[in-house]
């Protein structure tokens, strides 16, 4: 197992935000997070990746404990976070985004890497001294997606990867996703989109209020009518 | 897979529809404004002596003699006339038609050629062309460095002119604010045309390519300075005051332009390193002092900048605000016996080197020759380290904070450890220009450090260019010559001042030197 979550809790101000959830993602799957807004699943993401620390509950990456560690050491674990809304550093050029992606590596294979995040999306390549600011929404989404890969993580997180974009840009990210799972990285994903994370990933869990309501493979979720009536429409 | 990527449209920009202006468009602007170059200026004789270019009823003397703001409305008219020119010879000369005007109405008197002039002006930014500026490809090595060499001669010329602007003080020059304005214009001018041309890009990306000739050579033409028009013992010391601002402006340049932590305090660093030093100056030399002096403050800096760390932006600029009034009201009661309270400190002695006294004329040169080669010293040092931080590992993380301190976290910044850094190295860097400040001075007291001191630093570095790296230099300078150049309008001095921010953030909002 890649991952393994259990039993996080997790409260603001009061407000439970996470009510005992519990994940796991297996080596080189993608798992799909689904649920309504606020049912706290950007919150479970940020939980492993350090950004917060959960009251209560353990989450082991590869079986080693990372949940008591700090956003740096998680990401030097190998947990990568591409955040919801991309939040690039729009003031600084794509090469600029991309080197601090891998802000945490000392090794020689950055610019190997660079070259493949290059590859893949080509457009980036050619812009690679715009600033990040200037670009459309799905080149932005590519450009997190490219910074995120340049940590080289054993896991890679997407919030909400294909949030305001057009219907041709979410193609191309969710097939961006599948080549990305095809190469053996595996990938936890929240998103809204739940028939888009479902078809694509191998195993999901329906979150609700905190609490991991269901969970199964994705096409069988699919298929359950109580799936289909809260989240397909 | 990859067939079924969408390929991206590179994004080109919709070609402009509007038809270029005909060159001919900027011809009458720039007759108006030769026409009030050469026109009698006041209407009758001002108080306080002759007023400069022969301006004053005095002019029917020798109508074509002109000079002083005169002749750069001439020059400015005349570059009207060249295409792309036209709009900053047109703004120069209304901002050269602007000072003098409300000088002489001032005054009481009424100008003939402002309005004119005014009106010219106006009429070139009107009917002026704005187009992109050209690109011009770079020369030859053989070429570059002869280029390079006149190019900063001519920063030195400009920098002595613009320092020299509107002589001494008042009981020389009753017009001298008013002159150190229109120079300003002229400056705002000729800078336009340049940049219209594309010059001031060629030449910054000419300098870039030859970067370390480029530099000796900087560094060779401040030196040189007191063999200008500015090399009097008065201009010596005005200069290294300025250099003594424009490091801490550097300093803060560090913490508010590459990390984006806002220091409303920071003067108080400054004054912690000057203070420190006027204690050992008589204990130990100068070297020794100074680091003193640089490590104290930087050891404050982290005392500062621990707390700091769960408070952002507004909350952050209350607690450095809340640090730097406690400085100064300690400094001000004289807490612990350190800085001496509303006596200040006075007799500290000037640095000696190799028994030469750094207040004394050296050789043929005038004195304050040595304080002022020290502050470039120190000004060309704080920039290395600001030049060489901004590009590395540690800076980038720098950026990565100020641009959005979240994701930074997420990107395996350590953003506690980097902020405390940026505290550091900018305190240290304060600390030192305050070691030398004490020494200059001679006297330090705790009305050198109060929060007007911080703001205008801070303004130096937003109007500069935040994170750029000349752009605090260049931000320092003029906000401490400002106040220098503006005495004699007593009353009006701030107001004017103000008004001189608010228009360069109208037109340069990124700062004078935009990255």
């Amino acid at each position: 197992m890649t991952l393994v979550a259990e039993r996080l809790f997790m409260s603001f101000g009061g407000l439970l935000a996470l009510d005992g959830v519990s994940l796991t993602v297996p080596d080189g799957g993608v798992v799909g997070l689904i649920g309504t807004n606020g049912a706290g699943k950007s919150t479970v993401l940020k939980a492993v990746s350090g950004l917060l620390r959960p009251h209560r509950g353990e989450i082991r990456l590869r079986g080693r404990p990372i949940h008591h560690l700090p956003a740096h050491a998680v990401l030097a674990a190998g947990v990568a976070h591409c955040p919801e809304g991309r939040r690039l550093f729009a003031g600084m050029t794509v090469e600029e985004n991309l080197r601090l992606g891998g802000h945490l590596r000392r090794d020689r294979h950055v610019a190997k890497d660079m070259a493949r995040v290059y590859d893949l999306f080509p457009v980036l390549g050619e812009r690679r001294t715009q600033r990040a600011g200037l670009f459309s929404g799905g080149e932005q989404q590519m450009l997190a997606i490219g910074r995120a890969l340049m940590a080289r993580p054993a896991l890679l997180m997407f919030d909400e990867p294909t949030m305001g974009l057009s219907p041709i840009m979410i193609r191309r990210i969710l097939d961006t996703i599948a080549l990305l799972r095809n190469q053996g990285t595996t990938i936890l994903m929240v998103e809204q989109n739940a028939l888009a994370a479902l078809m694509l990933a191998d195993h999901g869990y329906v979150i609700d209020l905190g609490r991991t309501t269901m969970s199964g493979p994705g096409t069988d979720l699919l298929a359950d009518p109580r799936v289909r009536a809260a989240y397909l429409g | 897979m990859t067939s079924s990527f969408v390929r991206d449209r590179p994004v080109t920009e919709a070609p402009s529809r509007r038809e270029p202006r005909p060159a001919w468009r900027s011809a009458p602007g720039a007759a108006l404004v030769l026409l009030g170059a050469l026109s009698p200026w006041a209407s009758a004789v001002i108080p306080g002596g002759a007023y400069p270019g022969l301006a004053t009823l005095q002019f029917f003397d020798a109508p074509y003699l002109v000079t002083g703001f005169r002749l750069h409305l001439l020059l400015l008219g005349l570059a009207a006339l060249l295409p792309r020119a036209s709009r900053a010879a047109g703004a120069g000369a209304a901002v050269i038609a602007l000072v003098h005007i409300a000088f002489l109405a001032a005054l009481g008197v009424l100008s003939f050629g402002g309005p004119v002039t005014l009106a010219g002006g106006a009429l070139l930014i009107w009917l002026g062309r704005r187009e992109p500026a050209p690109e011009w490809k770079l020369p030859s090595r053989a070429l570059a460095w002869p280029i390079l060499v006149a190019a900063f001669a001519a920063l030195l010329w400009a920098v002595s002119a613009m320092l020299t602007a509107g002589g001494q003080s008042r009981a020389t020059n009753p017009h001298g604010g008013a002159e150190f304005l229109s120079f300003l214009g002229f400056a705002v001018g000729l800078f336009g045309i340049l940049s219209a041309y594309g010059v001031l890009s060629w030449l910054s990306a000419l300098a870039e390519r030859h970067r370390a000739f480029s530099l000796t050579v900087l560094l060779a033409c401040a030196m040189l300075l007191p063999l200008t028009e500015a090399g009097t013992g008065y201009w010596m010391t005005v200069a290294s005051t300025i250099g003594i601002y424009a490091a801490t402006a550097i300093g803060l340049n560090i913490v508010v332009g590459l990390a984006g932590l806002l220091d409303l305090g920071y003067v108080a660093f400054l004054g912690i390193g000057a203070f420190t030093a006027a204690n050992l100056a008589h204990v130990v030399s100068f070297p020794v002092a100074a680091l003193a002096g640089a490590v104290v403050a930087g050891l404050l800096g982290v005392v500062v900048g621990a707390p700091t760390l769960r408070v952002r932006g507004d909350y952050l600029a209350i607690v450095t605000l809340a640090f730097g009034e406690i400085f100064f009201r300690a400094a001000q009661n004289d807490i612990g016996g350190l800085t001496g309270g509303a006596n200040s400190i006075p007799g500290i002695p000037p640095i000696t080197l190799f028994g030469q006294g750094f207040d004394q004329p050296v050789g043929g040169l005038p004195a304050g020759f040595l304080y002022y080669a020290l502050t470039v010293l120190l000004v060309a040092g704080t920039m290395a380290v600001l030049a060489n931080l901004k590009h590395s590992r540690t800076g980038r993380a720098w950026l990565a904070i100020r641009e959005d301190e979240d994701v930074a976290r997420a990107m395996g910044v350590r953003t506690g450890r980097a902020k405390i850094l940026a505290f550091l190295v900018g305190a240290t860097l304060a600390g030192l220009a305050g070691a030398v400040f004490a020494h200059k001075l001679g006297t330090v007291g705790y009305e050198s450090f109060d929060f007007s001191e911080s703001v205008t630093l801070l303004a130096a570095v937003i109007l500069g260019g935040m994170g750029t790296v000349p752009g605090a230099l260049v931000g320092a300078s003029l906000l401490f010559v400002l106040p220098e150049k503006l005495r004699e309008f007593s009353d009006y001095r701030l107001m004017l001042f103000g008004l001189a921010l608010i228009l360069i953030m109208r037109f340069r909002p990124k700062g004078l030197v935009s990255s």
